[in-house]
């Protein structure tokens, strides 16, 4: 009953998504195949002569001159049987293989900077709470909520110039070095890691503030609360009330905010990506937003929503596992 | 009180960071001309100098008057999305904790199935689709409040349930008060610090939404708002060219901008929890 | 602590689990490894889908994105030397002298990279799937001027057409810049249901010297085909480079410039796509061993084929008025976009056509010449601009704006950040300082209201003209001026219509350029162009690669113009420039 009812949740998160995605991109009447060739006659001249015949035969293949409703249902059932379609600017590619050949290049990059953040930025929200940690704890905490307001895409620009151009310490950009073959061997790994280095800095930077926040306050709150108090006067070890009365029960909200996080960062990513040539999940986004691709644009945010849905889910489901009191049937 | 500024350091620094700005800001909107945030309007390519405070960039903008322009352009799209945000939180939150039943149900749930949903991206397909002539300052605000409203509604949701329960509103019933009495004499005022935290985050987050959407320029392009002066700096490849004051003024606003506003958070927040007053 | 346990253990998987995903779509050939200096690195921002070699594959399909390496036609076109360049046939001839008859003569010895040879067959298919498939870029021309294609022989085709076509070999058949067809296998694709769903992939058999190996979201990489066709027939000597390697920058074409620059200066890139006028000057500065087309000397590249206007649409008001076209030209200050944007060099203009070596000789004709003093369309003059827009019923409001009806003049300026984030913003300043309400419009609806004809400025080029005016002037012809509602073509913005024009396009039609009566009326067309304002010429458009040579050179320049073609790697062209480099060793 409990599974059933996270699953519904799950079902209706991503109808939702799907239908205001849906009809956003419409609102505006570019349309994907013209702009294609529209990309490649600015370079210099690209003259079909009869372009309009072209985008207009394609249109009817794909069924765009549907009714807009129709075209709604249509793909309300694809997405039905996980058919997302083809990408209109990148014809013959489907969607699905946009999506799974640039993931690979995302999922690294993200899900390190996201842990990291999260590890890093709860620990010292964290501590800043701690009645007994040093002064000094607190001035870094101070700091990283200042460099909320340091974009991400200042930083890459600033990183790329003074440490990887000038200093040359780090890898300029590039998903791995040029001609390298791809290889599943230790130095092919570390070209990579090598590679994701600075933007992983940048991505990371901006978003320790939110958790050193978010994670101060709940320590805040918990302090008071009468297990802890009880705790101290048992006579427990700082160290045993920080790791596993404190801790513990302060982190329960934050894994559903990481859950959330997960799908902010990539918006953040799309830029962290451009700027440092990685082809990833945020590149094709960003092309098919700029051509208004709508398949590709729908199918790229479903995929993040149903993620970020799905993860909140499990997280709910695990909290039982995690809090004792909610297994009693608290919520 | 100023001892209290003295316990709270960090909404000290956020108010004083805040203070300055705004002092930088009215007092250069009374001294500059506006043209001259605008291009061709000045030598192009200096660098800072007595004549040009942060120097001017290559279409011949005066950065200086470009950053007060800037700053002024990004505070009222802060506002005015923030207050959108901030009052449909309460309104909404209100009526949902307060009258429970049905409509109560009905709020939370649309709030939990939104959340899930990637704001930050539609936000970006949202800009990029709208007519490129129709995005002015007050267009992006309201692109950048569209889906933040969840948050406060949910927060302010859970302390009206909270207070609702409390002691001093049962008394408060006994002696005659009617419901809107209650709302505005007894719950209000103790709800004030938890409104006034989600007020400044909805500013920072619609403040951080605007400058992202400048920056990968879907903003509105001859503006001087501090991102899109960024995205401008980039694209006539600012750093490389050694014209490094373009970038930097604006982005070292901006840093002062966000942060000062995530310090009063953070300060707003101590002062809604009681505990961390103590500690302090 | 169970947390950092968790997080460690979340970390391991997260990157054995990319490390596992990225190997899966890495390709896995086993590829010899090729040493930097017998490699051509290439920078650019790869939009094509990964598999798509099929030339006749719409929409993902490019040529500039190394595939022209692959893909050769009939003959190329070097631009500087004004010479054509015989390739995969000996000889094309106009047979008849009124031009309606072509014979193509292929060369014995061209072959497909499967060892199947070219022959007439090709040709054919080729001709004929252009001709009846109207998702191909060239049906239009096909349909409209070819008649009939016949196979003589194995290596003899004859092309009947419809009406006189002495335009029809340059402008199609010949490979240059961005245009002209490629020749196609036939026994490939012949064999394939859609031509336009079909791939292609890696190893579809070509004709061209390099062979795709490996194509993956960040490379791609072609090795050399040691038994190319073009080097046992005496055409070239085999390619010094042995690989090539066109690595993904991301981003749109055009953006992150910056970082490819540095790039490039710290020799990861031997040439990319074209740079800002700052940025290359900066790469020279930063870097003795990278050279341009012109040197180290300003422009530092070549006059590319695109010259940009501000387009209107001319059936739509207030632009119908050509008072008001007149006005908006005049608040142009073409002398101030020259110092601000170019570092001074002369890139402003009046032409819609590049001042290429033939169409320089028109520009500098006398009758051209006495028309540009008579009409002056250079000039710069706001208080004139003043008195037409007067005149032609405007007043200026209180916001400094000029108003007809309660409307200002909507000169929103549509254009493409990559490649205009320069010389738009100083345009729109121009304009509003004269009273028209102009705004800069980089989105994504761009180039969709330029093809609609909506209300505003269109900053595009001319692709058309190389050698005589008249496919730049033909783009004003009235066939193409589409009715308002509907979209107009590609390049085709202006819908102007005018008979007095059209009687001009028809007659020069059937002449050839060199012919002193096409002279004539394409001055007097000319003269049309400027006195009606029909669009509004701003700048002449450079490319300005860095060609890096530290590891290769050779490359075509002023000093050095090799066979003539112009540099940029991604035109068809391209193919020429990369297999005429030599070591720098």
């Amino acid at each position: 009953m409990f599974v059933l009812k996270r699953l519904l949740f799950v079902i209706l998160v991503v109808w939702s998504a799907s239908t205001i995605t849906f009809f956003i991109p419409r609102i505006s009447d570019i349309n994907p195949i013209r702009e294609r060739f529209a990309e490649l006659a600015r370079l210099g001249g690209f003259s079909a002569g009869e372009l309009e015949k072209i985008v207009e035969s394609y249109s009817k293949a794909f069924g765009l001159d549907k009714p807009l409703m129709q075209q709604y249902f249509d793909y309300i059932g694809g997405v039905m049987t996980l058919d997302f379609g083809v990408s209109l600017n990148k014809f013959p590619k489907t969607v699905l293989m946009l999506i799974a050949e640039s993931l690979p290049w995302t999922i690294g990059l993200i899900l390190v900077t996201t842990i990291l953040s999260f590890v890093i930025g709860n620990l010292v929200g964290a501590l800043a709470a701690w009645p007994l940690s040093p002064k000094w704890v607190r001035g870094i905490s101070t700091s990283f909520i200042l460099f909320q307001g340091v974009p991400p895409v200042l930083l890459a620009i600033l990183l790329i110039f003074f440490v990887a151009f000038k200093l040359n310490i780090l890898p300029i950009a590039g998903a791995y070095s040029i001609g390298t073959i791809p290889d599943f061997t230790f130095e092919f790994i570390l070209d990579v890691l090598r590679h994701q280095i600075l933007p992983g800095i940048a991505l990371i930077f901006g978003s320790l503030g939110t958790w050193v926040l978010s994670m101060r306050g709940m320590g805040i709150t918990i302090q008071g609360e009468d297990y802890v108090v009880f705790a101290e006067h048992k006579g427990l070890s700082s160290y045993t009330i920080f790791k596993d009365y404190y801790l513990r029960n302060a982190l329960l909200p934050q894994v559903t905010a990481f859950a959330l996080a997960l799908g902010n960062v990539i918006t953040s990513a799309i830029v962290v990506e451009t700027i440092f040539g990685l082809p990833g999940l945020g590149f094709v986004l960003i092309t098919a937003i700029r051509s208004n691709d709508f398949l590709v644009i729908y199918g790229i945010v479903l995929f993040i929503t149903i993620t970020v849905a799905v993860l909140m889910a499990l997280v709910e489901l695990l909290y039982p596992l995690l809090d004792p009191r909610v297994r009693q049937g608290q919520e | 009180m100023i001892n209290y500024l003295k316990r709270n350091v960090s909404l000290t620094i956020g108010l004083g960071l805040l203070i300055f700005l705004i002092l930088f800001t009215v007092h250069g909107l009374l001294t500059i001309e506006f043209k001259q945030a605008y291009p061709l309007a000045v030598r192009p390519k200096q660098p800072p100098s007595l004549k040009y405070l942060f120097g001017t960039d290559f279409f011949g903008r005066d950065l200086y008057t470009a950053m007060v322009v800037g700053v002024w352009q990004t505070a009222i799209i802060g506002l005015l999305a923030g207050a959108a945000g901030t009052i449909i939180g309460i309104v909404l939150g209100f009526i949902s904790a307060y009258f429970s039943g049905l409509v109560d149900v009905l709020i939370k749930f649309i709030c939990q199935i939104l959340t899930p949903i990637p704001a930050f991206l539609i936000q970006v397909v949202i800009a990029s689709s709208i007519d490129k002539r129709d995005v002015t300052i007050i267009t992006m605000a309201i692109v950048v409040f569209l889906l933040s409203w969840m948050a406060p509604t949910l927060v302010i949701r859970s302390q009206v349930l909270s207070m609702r329960e409390r002691q001093f509103v049962a008394v408060a019933k006994l002696s005659g008060m009617n419901s809107l009495e209650i709302i505005f004499k007894e719950i209000f005022p103790n709800l004030l610090p938890f409104i006034a935290a989600a007020f400044v985050a909805q500013v920072f987050q619609a403040v951080f939404a605007s400058f992202y959407l400048a920056v990968i320029g879907l903003g509105p392009l001859r503006e001087p708002l501090l991102g899109n002066t960024i995205w401008a700096a980039q694209s006539q490849s600012a750093f490389f060219n050694g014209w490094w004051w373009w970038p930097v003024g604006p982005s070292l606003a901006m840093i002062l901008i966000l942060g000062s506003l995530a310090m009063i958070n953070m300060g707003l927040d101590e002062m809604a929890n009681p505990r961390i007053r103590n500690k302090e | 602590m169970k947390i950092s346990k968790l997080s460690i253990a979340l970390l391991a998987v997260t990157t054995a689990f990319s490390m596992l995903t990225t190997s899966l779509f890495a390709g896995g050939h086993s590829l010899t490894k090729v040493p930097r200096e017998q490699t051509l690195v290439l920078g650019w921002s790869i939009t094509s889908p990964i598999g798509v070699t099929n030339p006749f594959a719409s929409t993902g399909y490019t040529h500039q994105e190394a595939n022209n390496l692959m893909w050769e036609g009939l003959s190329y076109f070097g631009i500087f030397n004004d010479e054509e360049i015989p390739w995969l046939a000996d000889s094309m001839e106009y047979t008849k002298s009124d031009y309606t008859q072509l014979t193509i003569k292929l060369n014995a010895m061209a072959q497909w990279s499967d060892g199947t040879p070219v022959t007439s067959k090709d040709v054919v298919f080729t001709f004929e799937s252009q001709k009846n498939n109207n998702k191909l870029p060239y049906h239009a021309n096909f349909k409209q001027f070819v008649d009939k294609v016949t196979a003589v022989d194995d290596k003899t085709v004859v092309v009947d057409f419809k009406m006189p076509a002495p335009r029809f070999k340059f402008q199609v058949l010949t490979l240059k810049f961005d245009t002209g067809i490629p020749i196609v296998p036939a026994h490939v694709l012949s064999k394939v249901d859609n031509v336009n769903e079909y791939e292609g992939g890696n190893d579809m058999p070509h004709s061209g010297p390099y062979n795709l190996v490996l194509w993956d979201a960040n490379q791609k990489i072609f090795d050399v085909n040691p038994d190319w066709w073009a080097v046992k027939a005496g055409r070239i000597s085999m390619p010094e480079v042995k690989r090539v390697v066109m690595f993904n920058i991301g981003g749109q074409v055009g953006q992150g410039m910056d970082v490819v620059a540095q790039r490039v200066v710290n020799n990861e890139f031997d040439a990319t796509l074209d740079m800002r006028s700052s940025v290359i000057g900066n790469i020279l500065r930063q870097n003795s061993k990278v050279t341009t087309h012109s040197a180290d000397k300003p422009p530092y590249g070549y006059l590319d084929w695109w010259p940009n206007s501000l387009w209107v649409n001319t059936q739509l008001e207030p632009y119908s008025d050509a008072r008001v076209r007149r006005a908006m030209s005049l608040l142009i200050n073409r002398e101030l976009i020259n110092e601000i944007i170019y570092e001074g060099a002369g890139i402003a203009t009046i032409y819609p056509f590049p001042l290429y070596p033939g169409l320089e000789k028109f520009a500098n004709s006398p009758a051209v010449k006495k028309l540009e003093a008579e009409l002056q369309p250079g000039l710069y003059d706001p208080d004139q601009s003043a008195e037409l827009m007067k005149a032609a019923g405007f007043t200026m409001n209180s916001d400094d704006m000029w108003e007809k009806d309660g409307k200002t003049v909507s000169a929103v300026i549509n254009g493409f950040e990559g490649i205009h984030s320069d010389i738009v913003p100083i345009l729109v300043e121009m304009l509003r300082n004269g009273g028209i309400d102009a705004d800069i419009n980089f989105g994504t609806d761009a180039y969709q209201n330029m093809a609609d004809g909506k209300a505003g400025l269109y900053m595009f080029g001319h692709g058309a003209s190389l050698k005589d005016p008249y496919t730049a002037l033909e783009l004003f012809h009235s066939r193409y001026s589409a009715a308002l509602g509907t979209t107009a073509g590609s390049n085709r913005f202006s819908r102007y219509s005018n008979p007095e024009y059209d009687k001009l396009l028809d007659e020069m039609a059937p002449l050839g350029g060199d012919d002193p009566r096409f002279q004539e009326l394409a001055a007097q067309a000319l003269g049309i162009y400027w006195r009606d304002q029909i669009d509004i010429p701003v700048i002449q458009w450079l490319h300005r690669i860095p060609y890096n040579q530290t590891h290769w050179v050779n490359w075509p320049t002023i000093a050095n113009p090799s066979l003539g073609m112009n540099g940029a790697f991604w035109a068809h062209t391209g193919m020429l420039v990369v297999s005429t480099l030599k070591s720098a060793k």
